[in-house]
């Protein structure tokens, strides 16, 4: 990497890195330090490449987004990520803190998802991503994305009866398996 | 409130709490890359070191291999298609089937009368799903599984052979050879290379005149054929030996030896009074009789014996207007038992299913696009974009790598 490779690089990361790594925290469930990690791990792969990237930040969301699901891959399925336990939700009080409770809430079912999970929901709701363009970069069908999708959602309401109470939305209404398992791109 | 509406609260709620990195961040990463490299380059430092020693097998173990060893673009086994993308930038996959890489090539002048044709790969990198190009390889032959391939560098015919991690982009080990390699191939179970032995650059070109004074380069007529023969190599410990096989002057410049169905033999075409001929040979060497199911195959068809063993893919048999059909027979008997779409049938996506490079409509000359075809269908479905001619006799257009996707 040569020193104008290396100022572009770093132009890059300093304008780029503060969104970069609200994605990279969120797809380890929350946990800061891991997603400093998966971002810092992108960025080196990237760096490595630097000079033959078109589109630097495209690559390395998309590294960050199978990285993640690679890196749970390699752990046993059994362990998850260490995150702060969610405050009980209070018995009362108005509609908007009970709303800020229930986020809160969510955080905690989120980060115990699957990274595979949690990754497609982050690219569907946080991303706000087509599920088209997910298929794509998760390299999977769009019948997959839509039936993790709804499996991550029943997920996360199994995870914490407080969400019991919201009402279904469409992706949790279809069934998963009315999906064919080929789907062809055009 | 719906759960789908949680989920995007919560995700943006968390995310606006974030700070961004601290200051120094993209220096902390290029430091840790730079660790990372060293520890690399010690690791390539000792391989070659290890094959100067020793003549055959240098194994050593990678301890710069990334933490990361990615998996999720080669699993599953659906149809992965972008009919908009030629040469592909993006995975292209089918069934069992995955373009592991791709290579275009081109006259390379060594001197005013002498070329070769020198080959540019791009590899699919695991993580991204992305093809990169790798200029560092003249031949790269990919395992089954698409996740290890063996490279041999620049200078052809090449004294060692690398396994090249492709999450990684490092050379794993290097096995150090006596006699120079031009080409490689894989077993069918992926533990074993058959590398093709060369006494001269398998790839080498002249300097053509022709009666009008236009100059180009075609194949060596002052040179005959370089081949002596293969090695068979153990990829885990390098082991394996070398046998010859004598080169007659039907074969060309690059014939490399690739294994049977049942990975016992090895065979290469030859030229003679038809296309795709092919001749066996026993891992000694030694001309033998081609194995019953593959006495019908052809060595310029790719695809060869479906996945089941069932039914064997042939040549192309009919054309019509911006349609081709190609043969499938059985491989028992060499009996047709079906004409499916597809101008040259390269990879079976499964039992059924075939990739094949098809003519895209339209008029004028040939113009390619990789598809997928179903025997007793005539539909195809278009996987890449058109291959389009690019007018120049002596260089390659983008040539497609497929090896079977493993989970």
């Amino acid at each position: 990497m040569d020193a104008e490779a290396q100022e572009s690089f770093r132009e890059f990361v300093a304008n780029r890195s503060s969104a970069l790594l609200k994605t990279a925290v969120l797809l380890s469930g929350g946990d800061r330090h891991a997603g400093e990690d998966l971002l810092q791990t992108a960025l080196i792969k990237a760096a490595g490449r630097w000079h033959r990237i078109d589109e630097p930040e495209a690559y390395v969301r998309r590294i960050l987004y199978r990285q993640q699901i690679s890196r749970w891959r390699l752990k046993r399925r059994g362990r998850e990520l260490s995150v702060a336990e969610p405050p009980e939700p209070g018995t009362g009080g108005d509609s908007a803190s009970a709303d800020a409770e229930l986020r809160l809430v969510m955080r905690g079912a989120l980060a115990r998802l699957t990274a595979r999970q949690r990754t497609t929901l982050v690219l569907r709701y946080f991303e706000d991503l087509p599920e088209a363009e997910v298929a794509r970069i998760l390299g999977c069908s769009v019948g997959t994305v839509r039936s993790t999708t709804h499996r991550s959602l029943a997920r996360l309401r199994a995870l914490a009866p407080e969400l019991r109470s919201l009402r279904a939305s469409e992706a949790e209404r279809r069934p998963s398996g009315d999906y064919p398992p080929v789907e062809v791109r055009s | 409130m719906n759960v789908d509406e949680l989920v995007r609260d919560a995700l943006r709620e968390q995310a606006a709490e974030l700070t961004a990195p601290g200051p120094g961040f993209a220096d902390r990463v290029l430091a840790v890359r730079r660790r990372r490299r060293a520890r690399g380059l010690v690791v390539g430092a000792a391989a070659l070191a290890a094959v100067v020693a020793v003549a055959v097998g240098a194994v050593l173990p990678d301890t710069g291999k990334e933490d990361v060893r990615p998996a999720s673009v080669l699993d599953g086994s659906g149809v992965l298609a972008h009919p908009d993308q030629s040469p592909p930038r993006e995975l292209i996959a089918a069934g069992r089937s995955v373009l592991a890489a791709y290579y275009t090539a081109e006259p390379v002048a060594r001197s005013a009368d002498e070329a070769v044709l020198s080959r540019t790969y791009r590899l699919l990198d695991p993580e991204t799903g992305m093809y990169e190009e790798d200029d560092r390889w003249s031949f790269v032959a990919v395992a089954p599984g698409a996740r290890t391939a063996a490279v041999l560098e620049r200078t052809l015919p090449a004294r060692r052979i690398g396994v090249l991690d492709l999450a990684t982009g490092r050379i794993d080990r290097w096995i150090g050879v006596d006699r120079a390699v031009g080409g490689l191939a894989w077993s069918p179970d992926g533990d074993r290379l058959v590398a093709t032995t060369y006494g001269g650059h398998p790839d080498l070109l002249e300097r053509m005149k022709s009666a009008t004074g236009a100059s180009g380069w075609g194949p060596p007529s002052r040179t005959g054929p370089t081949r002596s023969g293969f090695y068979v190599l153990d990829v885990a410990d390098g082991r394996g030996d070398w046998s010859p096989v004598t080169a007659g002057q039907d074969i060309g410049g690059r014939q490399d030896f690739a294994f049977s169905r049942d990975g016992r033999l090895v065979y290469a075409q030859f030229i003679g009074g038809k296309d795709g001929l092919q001749r066996f040979h026993d891992l000694d060497g030694k001309t033998v009789p081609a194995p019953a199911n593959e006495h019908f195959l052809r060595s310029d068809v790719p695809a060869r014996l479906s996945p089941d063993g069932k039914l064997a893919a042939l040549g192309l048999t009919a054309e019509a207007k911006d349609t081709s059909w190609s043969e499938i027979r059985d491989p028992s008997t060499g009996k047709e038992v079906a004409r499916v779409r597809g101008a040259q049938l390269l990879a079976w996506a499964d039992d059924r299913r075939l990739i094949a490079w098809e003519r895209a409509p339209g008029p004028g000359e040939y113009r390619p696009r990789l598809v997928l075809v179903t025997i007793g269908s005539e539909k195809v479905v278009p996987l890449s974009g058109v291959r389009e001619p690019d007018g120049v006799f002596e260089t390659m257009e983008w040539e497609p790598v497929f090896v079977e996707r493993r989970g």
